[in-house]
């Protein structure tokens, strides 16, 4: 399909004034639940504050308000919880990039069944870990993270406005160059509009008070349409600027996380000697192999091995983290999930981005956009 | 139907966050609590697997009752015959046995309970931990310190208190450890590892280089004793040096239940047991541990989860409720109170303990 722009806004006067950007999302979110075109909206609600986003299921439109906005200090992943446990439901869920990523494997792997699925997708600066945010904005903007009423990264700054209606800035690079900011894997992301969904929603190319979305699918065509039909948003053309402008913004990004991808996974890739360190300190604990949202063999290899060694620490790294390495790092997709959930801090998502990374300058393969499975993958999930 | 909760994990005593997944009002997983200020997220295997208890097929579901064997009972003739039995002894005759898995309020009402009975021999098994009400140092004190002490196998089995030993070392910090074993998980991460027999031996001749290290920026991280007096031989140590302790104890609440209850240890528990005629078991297993001590016993009473070796020697036993199920606060290691909510309903006839302390409590006609 040719790419096709459209500004979108909420007809919803609660939901324009709720979302992040136009309310959109939210909006055709209800759409799909009041028409019944699906069961169930899969997204973020807030938990205790701002930096605690929880995966919701949202049954009844009227719950959509309580999810509105873009929460960037919730790196969740969707893929799992919908090969898992909602297989049997029509599903639109809120992705992004690396949400549609996952399901894109997940779906070539015939462990979610894309038909059943809409796909909405959210254009991706970044995530940042909720405490290590919170850190940071005691830190270095010396303000109460309880006092935070949003957060935002544009223009290469995060963001922070307060209750008092005030706004606080400073540039993400300077963070990042102290060890907060975006998770390391988000800042290797090039990934930044989810062409693998069935719409592209964001802020890039927007005025205030809209959605820009770029129609990637059909399907994503339709919805679009029939959202509006519907009375549910109104949409107009975006000036020629301005998806000018937000085709220069992407571009930028993805030449960052270029440079972020040689920082980390060339010049400042750990040395054989840390490795060694890191993998001594492995506590065998399985909670990467469990967060990866392509590791979803029944009857894991690596439970098999655990057995006959009885659990003894340190595994050996060539089979304990080799098995692992074999049967997925073709089709890592970078989401960090590994990383964030391992308890002895092991940068695990580094040696899987850094192995597909080589795979598919050689191949062509992109984990969680090509079409195809990997021409090389472990044999017990087909 | 599919929906995701916070709460704390049940199942060591660094207070972790998790998330339980329920579909259809069962837990069917766990997904990662990024917010948590103790673990960013990050959860140990056991941790992971603390919900696997909920479905078990040793859970009990219904009262039950010695008739020659254990059979199933309603809560009427249980609590009924809990009372008259209670009701025929004096308070001191009457012994009531916690554990550090029991919430907050579990211990206060259990408390409450006693003194209304005026029984004294009540307490909960913290192996050899006494109880303490000194300041500890907390997870931030952990990390940022530049040199460390570990006693005990901290990182196998405490993996996110061990997390905050790594992040030091990460950031310069010096890290020894100290145990029985040859080698350890957190020796091998250590700067130095020290084999040793005897940690009280240890502690008297501490090594100079541990005692020209230990400053106001140092931490030790206790996670095994083997007699209570040593605690506080390392509380001497840390204050002399101005540096920070903290003890890693067993359960959940261990910490929690030492505020309230009397913490004992393995011959203070045998002593009370040997004591009583009735022993009112709330969440432990003692039998497990130290049967010789319940040969004496009249009547046992246990309030459990799961069918275990207590509950096989028990004369009634009273279908309690998993955290999940029930609600409440535990306290961890470093001293935080963390409330969870009821995420499920209980299985079967079980009840919430503090519904079950209660209801023994009205038929004895006390009110607390
Ligand atoms: C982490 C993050 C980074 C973003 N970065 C950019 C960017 O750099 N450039 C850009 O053009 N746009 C970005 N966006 C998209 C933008 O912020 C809006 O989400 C999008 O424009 C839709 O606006 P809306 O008003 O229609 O959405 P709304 O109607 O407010 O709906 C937003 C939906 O997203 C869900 N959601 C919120 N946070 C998350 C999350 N972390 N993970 C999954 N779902 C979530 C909500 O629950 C809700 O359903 C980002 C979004 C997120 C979540
Ligand atoms: S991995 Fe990419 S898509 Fe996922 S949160 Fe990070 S930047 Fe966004
Ligand atoms: S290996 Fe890690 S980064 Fe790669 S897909 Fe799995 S969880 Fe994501
Ligand atoms: S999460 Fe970390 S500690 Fe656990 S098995 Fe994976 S690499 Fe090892
Ligand atoms: S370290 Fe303890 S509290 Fe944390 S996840 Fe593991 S068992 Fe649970």
């Amino acid at each position: 399909m040719e790419p096709e722009y459209l500004l979108a806004r909420a007809k919803d006067e609660n939901i324009l004034e709720k979302g992040e950007c136009g309310g959109a999302v939210s909006s055709i979110f209800q759409y799909l639940l009041d028409c019944d075109l699906v069961d169930g909206v899969l997204n973020l609600s807030h938990g205790e504050d701002i930096y605690d986003g929880i995966p919701s299921l949202i049954e009844d439109s009227k719950d959509l308000i309580e999810t509105c906005g873009s929460l960037h200090c919730a790196p969740t992943m969707f893929g799992e919880l919908i090969s898992k446990y909602l297989q049997d439901m029509r599903l639109a869920v809120a992705v992004k990039p690396c949400d549609a990523m996952a399901i894109k494997e997940l779906e070539n792997r015939h462990q979610i069944d894309g038909d059943k699925l809409y796909k909405v997708g959210l254009n991706c600066g970044g995530t940042v870990l909720p405490i290590t945010a919170r850190k940071m904005i005691k830190l270095f903007y010396q303000i109460d993270p309880a006092d935070v009423v949003k957060e935002e990264i544009d223009k290469g700054k995060f963001i922070i406005e307060l209750t008092d209606d005030s706004h606080k800035e400073l540039k993400i690079d300077d963070l990042e160059d102290e060890g907060y900011g975006r998770r390391v894997n988000c800042q290797r992301c090039e990934q930044k509009i989810p062409r693998n969904a069935d719409i592209a929603c964001g802020n890039w190319g927007t005025e205030p008070g809209w959605t820009f979305i770029e129609i990637i699918t059909s399907k994503g065509k339709e919805l679009v349409e029939k959202a509006r039909e519907n009375g549910y948003i109104e949409v107009k053309a975006p000036s020629g600027k301005a998806v000018a402008i937000r085709g220069k913004v992407e571009s930028v990004m993805i030449k960052m996380a270029q440079k972020f991808q040689n920082k980390y996974l060339e010049e400042n890739y750990p040395s054989l000697e840390k490795w060694d360190e890191y993998w001594n300190r492995c506590i065998k604990c399985y909670a990467c192999r469990d967060a990866c949202p392509l590791c979803y063999c029944r009857e894991c290899d690596l439970e098999k091995e655990y057995y006959e060694d009885s659990g003894d620490t340190p595994p050996d790294p060539l089979t304990f983290q080799g098995v692992r390495l074999s049967h997925v790092c073709y089709s890592c997709i970078n989401c960090g999930q590994c990383e964030d959930v391992c308890p002895m801090e092991i940068p695990v998502a580094r040696i899987f981005h850094k192995m597909q990374k080589k795979y598919r300058d050689q191949t062509g393969f992109t984990a969680g956009i090509s079409d195809e499975l990997p021409p090389l993958y472990s044999p017990e999930k087909e | 139907m599919m929906k995701v909760t916070h709460t704390i994990c049940p199942s060591c005593s660094v207070g972790c966050g998790i998330n339980l997944i329920t579909k259809n009002q069962e837990v069917v997983g766990t997904y990662p609590y990024k917010r948590h200020p103790v673990n960013e997220g990050k959860n140990c295997l056991r941790g992971r697997e603390c919900f696997e208890f909920l479905g078990e097929e040793t859970r009990i579901r219904t009262p039950l009752i010695k008739k020659g064997n254990l059979v199933d009972s309603d809560w009427e003739e249980v609590l009924n015959m809990a009372a008259r039995k209670i009701n025929s002894l004096k308070g001191e005759d009457i012994g009531i046995l916690a554990s550090g898995n029991c919430t907050n309020e579990e211990c206060k009402n259990l408390k409450k309970f006693a003194d209304a009975l005026n029984v004294e021999n009540i307490g909960y098994y913290n192996h050899n931990f006494p109880k303490f009400d000194f300041k500890t140092g907390t997870l931030e004190d952990l990390e940022n310190s530049q040199f460390i002490l570990v006693i005990g196998d901290v990182l196998k089995d405490n993996p996110l208190m061990g997390r905050r030993i790594i992040l030091a070392r990460e950031n310069g910090a010096i890290i020894i450890a100290t145990d029985y074993p040859e080698k350890t998980t957190t020796g091998i991460n250590a700067n130095k590892y020290i084999q040793i027999t005897s940690i009280r031996e240890f502690l008297d001749k501490l090594d100079s280089e541990i005692q020209s290290k230990l400053d106001e920026r140092s931490t030790i991280v206790v996670g095994k004793l083997d007699h209570k007096k040593e605690l506080n031989k390392l509380y001497q140590i840390v204050s002399k040096s101005n540096s920070k302790l903290i003890p890693v104890m067993g359960d959940c609440n261990s910490r929690g239940a030492m505020n309230i209850l009397p913490a004992l240890d393995t011959d203070d528990l045998k002593a009370l047991i040997e004591s009583v005629k009735l022993l009112y078991v709330v969440g432990d297993d003692p039998v497990s541990y130290t049967e010789e001590s319940f040969k004496n016993l009249d009547f046992l009473i246990t309030q459990a989860t799961t069918i275990n070796n207590t509950t096989l020697l028990s004369d009634i036993v009273l279908p309690g409720a998993f955290w999940a199920e029930k609600g409440g606060s535990f306290t961890n290691n470093t001293d935080n109170t963390q409330k969870f909510p009821q995420i499920v309903p209980a299985a079967g006839e079980a009840l919430d303990d503090v519904t079950i302390i209660q209801k023994i409590a009205e038929k004895l006609n006390i009110t607390f």
